[in-house]
């Protein structure tokens, strides 16, 4: 899974140095194994990268910590060492005035006058005072050694004494004796007590300053590691904390591949207990549900295809059952009429006078039926969806000609003038004539029907690429409330206009639908008692997919 | 004497054409479905056939064709009886070969005109 996320991760960044070195740092080292374990630690991110800084930060603190003593411990040695750099002075002072004494004394006995004598004297306070400041800032060990000067500077300082004495009474061979025996060696003796306390406090010096010396290397080094150390554990908290989000990150980038390419049987796996181990959960759980929803789906779809093959087959059916009803209703209608006009024709010879009108009532009924028969089926197949119309290149005038040779006769028994008006130079229009035809029929039929006077014209112009047909009649007219509800099916303004003047209630529905198939608009105008205007518009030319 | 060949399967329609012929002097011979139809045919040749479209054993238009295809009743006029409503069943008639078609139900009288223009034109 790993290597895999890293291959998936190489794929989008680019086969770079970059990635080569990570991902070798991650499979190849322990580091691979610490990403892991940070991964797995149960807590947020947040959390981790805080402890992360807290860690670098208590470095740096210590650090600066170590710093501070180091800067301390050194200001404590310099001042050890101005004190050093002090005593070793002070040292050498005590050296000076020694020999200065001796060499006052020397002099007393040469010039023998109370002013070198005083001179002595003035030099041995010197030697005492530069003794006690000696003593005063000294070690215990140098304190012995001035212990020892001092015993032997009061020696000495008797001797001075009775030189001094000596000179003044002028025994000098005494005086010189006592120089010679007392002053010289105790001098000597101090002397060498000097030159060690000098020695004893130059090697101190010394010692202190490679001790100075050592300690700064030492914590120059303790420095630059505790830097070191600090610069690699961020680096490598950042590696590790980086690459645990980074690595489900990746995971998840591939896992949202597989899913959206529709492999909802992509699971997620990480080690992470963090917000990208319960945000992996969640895709998981993503994974499962669409999963389980492209499986309903899928069976929804299949129950859906079963289900419209049967529809299919039922419509089929359905078509099926309506042609053979067709033909089945028609049978027994054409032997019906067929008889009824024979026996009317006087084929079987001639006809009583009274039964001449039964025998009419008897087709105008039958006609009717068929009517009706012929209206049901036609909307029947049009519900269906089964209903084609025939495209053909038809003149506007056939068409309107033939419509108004089929209704004349209807004309002139109901005592109407009916004309029709046609555009001159109509080009050829193209649609399905006879259902245009049956659409002219039906609207100028019930024209023809509802007019009780006056005149009924049938009029067709171009507007456009459209044709504009229109039945114009002066007849009953239509309530504006029943305008919307003509093209309805089964509807007549009233049931005692159905009676009256007879009629399916189906011929406007199946106008509109008709005309509605040419991709066409039908519409009514009309004012109770003064007249109806029914138009319908089709394109002069059907576009072929409609 | 003029023979017509009338092939439908309904007793009442053919009974219509045989009283609406008795008064001329045309011979109707009559077949109940496509297949007689064919061999009454070959067996003697009609001067003019009426076809109903839906027939037993083999429909009226497949009849048609077959009877086109024969050179030697390809010229017998056909006038194919159609169902109106069943759109497209006269483009049907006339591309299998009919003469001419006339739709069910039809009125006896404009049978008649019809059927006297084909067999005066001969």
């Amino acid at each position: 899974m790993k290597r895999s996320a890293l291959a998936a991760g190489d794929d989008t960044a680019g086969p770079d140095g970059l990635n080569r070195v990570v991902a070798f740092l991650l499979t190849r080292t322990p580091l691979g194994a610490l990403v892991d374990w940070v991964a797995r630690v149960p807590a947020s991110v947040h959390t981790k990268l805080l402890a992360a800084f807290l860690v670098i930060t208590l470095l740096f603190i210590t650090m600066t910590g170590v710093s501070l003593e180091t800067i301390q411990r050194t200001a404590l040695q310099s001042r050890k060492m101005h004190a050093a750099h002090e005593r070793v002075e002070w040292s050498q002072h005590v050296d000076h005035t020694l020999a200065r004494q001796m060499h006052f004394t020397a002099l007393a006995l040469l010039l023998r006058d109370e002013a070198s004598v005083a001179r002595i004297l003035r030099e041995n306070n010197r030697f005492n005072d530069a003794l006690a400041r000696l003593e005063a800032v000294g070690t215990s060990q140098e304190r012995e050694l001035i212990q020892q000067i001092r015993g032997r500077q009061d020696g000495v300082m008797d001797a001075v004494a009775d030189i001094a004495n000596a000179i003044r009474d002028g025994r000098l061979d005494e005086a010189r004796a006592e120089l010679l025996n007392r002053q010289e060696r105790g001098y000597q003796e101090i002397e060498a007590l000097v030159a060690r306390l000098v020695q004893v406090e130059n090697s101190q010096m010394l010692a202190l300053k490679q001790a100075v010396e050592t300690a700064n290397f030492r914590s120059i080094i303790l420095t630059a590691c505790f830097a070191a150390l600090a610069i690699v554990l961020a680096l490598l908290c950042g590696f590790i904390i980086s690459w645990s989000c980074l690595l489900p990150l990746r995971r998840a980038d591939e896992f949202l591949g597989a899913v959206a390419a529709g492999d909802f049987t992509a699971t997620i796996a990480v080690p992470n207990r963090d917000e990208f181990g319960a945000q992996a959960e969640r895709m998981n759980r993503m994974s499962r549900e669409l999963g389980r929803l492209h499986e309903e789906q899928q069976q929804t779809a299949t129950a859906l295809r079963q289900l419209n093959a049967r529809l299919e087959q039922a419509s089929r059916a359905k078509s099926e059952f309506l042609a053979n009803m067709s033909h089945e209703l028609r049978t027994p209608m054409n032997a019906i009429l067929g008889f009824t006009e024979m026996l009317r024709d006087g084929l079987y010879g001639d006809v009583p006078e009274d039964l001449k009108e039964p025998l009419d009532d008897i087709q105008t009924n039958g006609r009717h039926l068929l009517g009706l028969i012929n209206d049901v089926l036609d909307l029947a197949k049009i519900e269906a969806g089964r209903m084609d119309l025939a495209l053909e290149e038809y003149a506007v005038q056939d068409v309107v000609d033939s419509v108004r040779v089929s209704l004349r006769s209807l004309a002139v028994e109901r005592g109407l003038e009916f004309e029709s008006r046609v555009s001159p130079r109509l080009p050829i229009a193209y649609g399905d004539a006879r259902r245009i035809r049956q659409c002219l029929m039906n609207l100028a039929g019930n024209a023809l029907k509802f007019t009780r006077q006056g005149r009924v014209d049938i009029t067709v112009e171009q507007q456009g690429e459209e044709l504009i047909y229109r039945v114009v009649d002066t007849g009953i007219g239509i309530p504006k409330d029943e305008l919307e509800k003509v093209f309805d099916e089964f509807r007549q303004v009233d049931a005692a206009v159905t009676r009256e003047f007879g009629g399916t209630g189906l011929g406007l529905s199946i106008t509109k639908r008709f005309i509605e198939m040419h991709g066409g608009r039908i519409g009514v105008e009309s004012e109770p008692g003064r007249g109806s205007t029914f138009w319908f518009a089709v394109p002069l030319r059907v576009a072929v997919t409609a | 004497m003029r023979s017509v060949l009338y092939v439908e399967d309904n007793e009442y329609n053919r009974k219509i054409v045989r009283q609406l012929l008795s008064r001329t002097s045309y011979r109707l011979r009559e077949a109940a479905d496509g297949e007689a139809a064919l061999g009454m045919v070959r067996e003697e040749r009609p001067d003019l056939i009426l076809m109903d479209v839906q027939l037993p054993k083999m429909s009226g238009l497949d009849v048609t064709r077959a009877l086109r295809a024969d050179p030697a009743t390809a010229d017998v006029p056909i006038i194919v009886v159609t169902s109106f409503a069943l759109s497209g069943d006269d483009q049907r008639a006339m591309a299998a070969g009919a003469s001419a078609y006339i739709a069910k139900p039809y009125s006896p009288r404009e049978l008649l005109a019809l059927i006297q223009t084909f067999l005066a034109e001969r």
